[in-house]
């Protein structure tokens, strides 16, 4: 990422000290890495001030918890019947109404789950571990990368075209043919302009080491990682390393693709899922975190006013009964793809700035199969099948309840035009398209499909897209206008942040929007 | 964010007879119709109507720029669909319910396409 413009512009715009802090910490390299680790110290109290939220998501239940415990008269505004925004779970009896389709009732079992919102927590985003120790939330490891896992590519040709391949192979072919070309380079001193004698020494070391090369040619002749004929057992059974594949049936089956010395930073390995599902992390708040009395449910807001002495809110609830709620402050976590359609009283300027925020379309499916194949005959526990298929994205195995008996996988995962365009399926053609191309990865995929759920949130109301995207001049341009408030309403969400579509962007614009409030209430009073 | 994000991107996989004219009825519904909605009347305080709407049958330069390069929440449509699959879908919407405007040829796609496309960044996975 560059950061010169960027850190320029934010610099410009700074609202104070976490803004400040966030700066900082990116200037020694910390990039999209989920930047603080802690909630502001609110310090001197609320003063009897009172601040509306709006929404209960992540964003505004972290809002709600803290300036409720440094006393603020806080009251949540929420439009559904339940807390946590996007991050949601389907489980028995979830249900959901696309806007313009059908209404699915979640038939899983009890115990099989699948979270069509948040689904994963990388190590690295802090502010949402916070969260999930100072709740006392139990989790378990996700598995975001298993070599042992298919890849299934469709567009490129060759013996390795349109069939399921483990990623181990294709990764241990890819770096020992490609360790062995350099080996043979270095060796003929075609390298010499690159390097001394020295150095070719260490890089030779390297290449059989990285490369799993073996003897004084260097040769690649495959590496015991990458799979075997006949496993190492008792008795007499050493064991048969499986053939290697050709480079060139590799390189046209286009699965080296999916490749990276190292993944990106908000991709590695590590991750962490609430048990139950994710939606455990908002209950958190709701229940340990007593945040669940402060909100109103089923009630939407429909009008913003404010003025110099305050804001009011205008809300619908669930009986068509009107009314208004009354604050000093607010801060609004409304996704601005729904904000735009809300008679809020903003600015022209700070509108036209909410209209550079585009939302992605996006889609996902669960599927409850009766029997755990891809653990049970691949030995495929948790990660991701990967696919050129844009349609289907990935497939991806749970990370929960291993080696028990049913298990309900993430069938396709697809973005932008590919969502758009899956989403005009009704729920049970969705299903039937994720079945019929998984059944070309796994033999047993359709016989053990049981039921499904799916979502398109750009057709989910009060989300309107799954998060918010800004192009480099959006981002520039109207990004900073919208960090700032609007006379006494903030803005906050993981569309305000640099880890947007994570849930530790709207923990975080939340910490950085009730630290400017609080600034500015404290210097008030 | 090459993991499975766009960098595979790829054609949407329509069957089309190799030919005839792509058919914009049914790409429409493909590929439209989920937002906004089979009859083009889309859905308020969400997605905007097609139907009797004053951009839709205005300049065509700036309707095929919006279906290239998408708007709000709307995708950009420049990599899953051809130019005369393009120019098929919104020539269909063009001359639909109550909508009176002349079709536009895939050409103006493919000139719209060369100019410089507002930078967006790769998708990010979550």
């Amino acid at each position: 990422m560059s950061m010169t413009r960027r850190a320029f512009l934010e610099r410009l715009s700074a609202v104070g000290g976490t803004t400040l802090m966030l700066m900082g910490l990116e200037a020694f390299g910390m990039g999209i890495a989920s930047a603080q680790t802690a909630p502001p110290p609110l310090q001197g109290g609320g003063a009897g001030k009172k601040v509306i939220i709006l929404g209960a998501g992540v964003a505004g239940l972290t809002s709600a918890y803290e300036l409720g415990k440094a006393g603020y008269d806080v009251t949540v505004i929420e439009a559904r019947a339940f807390a946590g925004g996007r991050s949601q779970t389907a489980r028995k009896g979830f249900q959901l109404t696309e806007l313009g389709g059908e209404t699915q009732t979640c038939n899983f079992d009890e115990g099989q789950y699948i979270n069509h919102g948040p689904w994963r927590i990388p190590f690295h985003h802090r502010s949402t571990l916070h969260y999930i120790k100072e709740f006392g939330v139990e989790v378990e490891l996700f598995n975001n990368d298993n070599d042992n896992s298919f890849m299934y590519f469709t567009k490129g040709s060759g013996p390795l075209a349109n069939k399921p391949i483990r990623k181990r192979e294709v990764a241990a072919d890819m770096r020992g043919h490609t360790a062995d070309i350099f080996a043979k380079l270095a060796q003929n001193g075609a390298l010499d302009k690159q390097m001394d004698a020295a150095d070719r020494e260490q890089f030779l070391a390297y290449l059989s080491a990285e490369g799993y090369l073996k003897g004084d040619a260097h040769d690649y002749h495959g590496a015991e990682g990458r799979g075997w004929i006949t496993k190492p057992g008792a008795g007499l059974v050493a064991g048969e390393e499986a053939p290697i594949y050709k480079l060139g049936d590799v390189l046209h089956s286009e699965a080296w693709k999916v490749l990276s010395s190292i993944t990106d930073w908000d991709q590695q390995r590590t991750m962490f899922q609430p048990k139950g599902g994710m939606y455990m992390l908002p209950m958190g708040f709701v229940t340990k975190g007593g945040v669940g009395e402060k909100i109103v449910y089923s009630t939407v807001v429909e009008k913003i006013r404010q003025n110099a002495k305050g804001v009011e809110i205008s809300v619908v609830n669930g009986e068509g009964k009107r009314s208004t709620v009354k604050g000093d402050y607010c801060i609004c976590t409304i996704p601005l793809s729904v904000l735009k359609s809300i008679d809020t009283g903003f600015s022209a300027p700070f509108k036209a700035a909410m209209d550079g925020c585009a939302y992605a379309p996006v889609g996902k499916i669960g599927l409850q199969m009766k029997r755990r194949f891809w653990e049970e005959d691949h030995w495929i526990y948790g990660g991701h099948v990967y696919t050129d298929n844009s349609e289907i994205g990935s497939i991806s195995l749970p990370s929960t309840n291993w080696l028990g008996k049913k298990g309900t996988l993430l069938g396709y995962y697809q973005f932008m035009g590919d969502a758009a365009k899956v989403s005009a399926l009704s729920p049970a053609d969705r299903a039937k398209f994720a079945v019929d191309f998984g059944q070309k990865v796994f033999p047993a995929y359709a016989e053990s499909f049981e039921t499904a759920f799916s979502v398109a949130w750009h057709r989910v109301q009060y989300n309107l897209g799954g998060w918010g995207m800004w192009s480099d001049e959006a981002r520039a341009r109207d990004y900073p206008v919208l960090l700032q408030p609007q006379g006494r309403v903030y803005l906050a969400g993981e569309h305000l942040s640099h880890i947007g579509g994570w849930q530790a962007g709207g923990i975080e614009s939340a910490w950085m929007q009730i630290d400017a409030l609080h600034k500015r209430a404290s210097a008030a009073a | 964010m090459m993991k499975f994000g766009f960098a595979f991107l790829a054609v949407a996989t329509l069957a089309a007879p190799a030919f005839a004219a792509p058919d914009g009825k049914a790409l429409f519904a493909a590929n439209c119709a989920a937002c906004h909605q089979g009859a083009g009347q889309g859905i308020p305080g969400a997605f905007p109507a097609l139907a009797r709407n004053k951009f839709v049958v205005g300049d065509p330069k700036l309707v095929a720029a919006t279906v290239l390069n998408g708007r709000g929440g709307m995708p950009a449509f420049r990599d899953s669909l051809k130019d005369d699959q393009l120019a098929a879908t919104v020539s269909f919407v063009r001359m639909s319910w109550g909508n009176k405007a002349p079709a536009i040829p895939p050409a103006i796609f493919a000139a719209v396409r060369t100019g410089k496309m507002k930078t967006e960044r790769p998708m990010p996975v979550h």
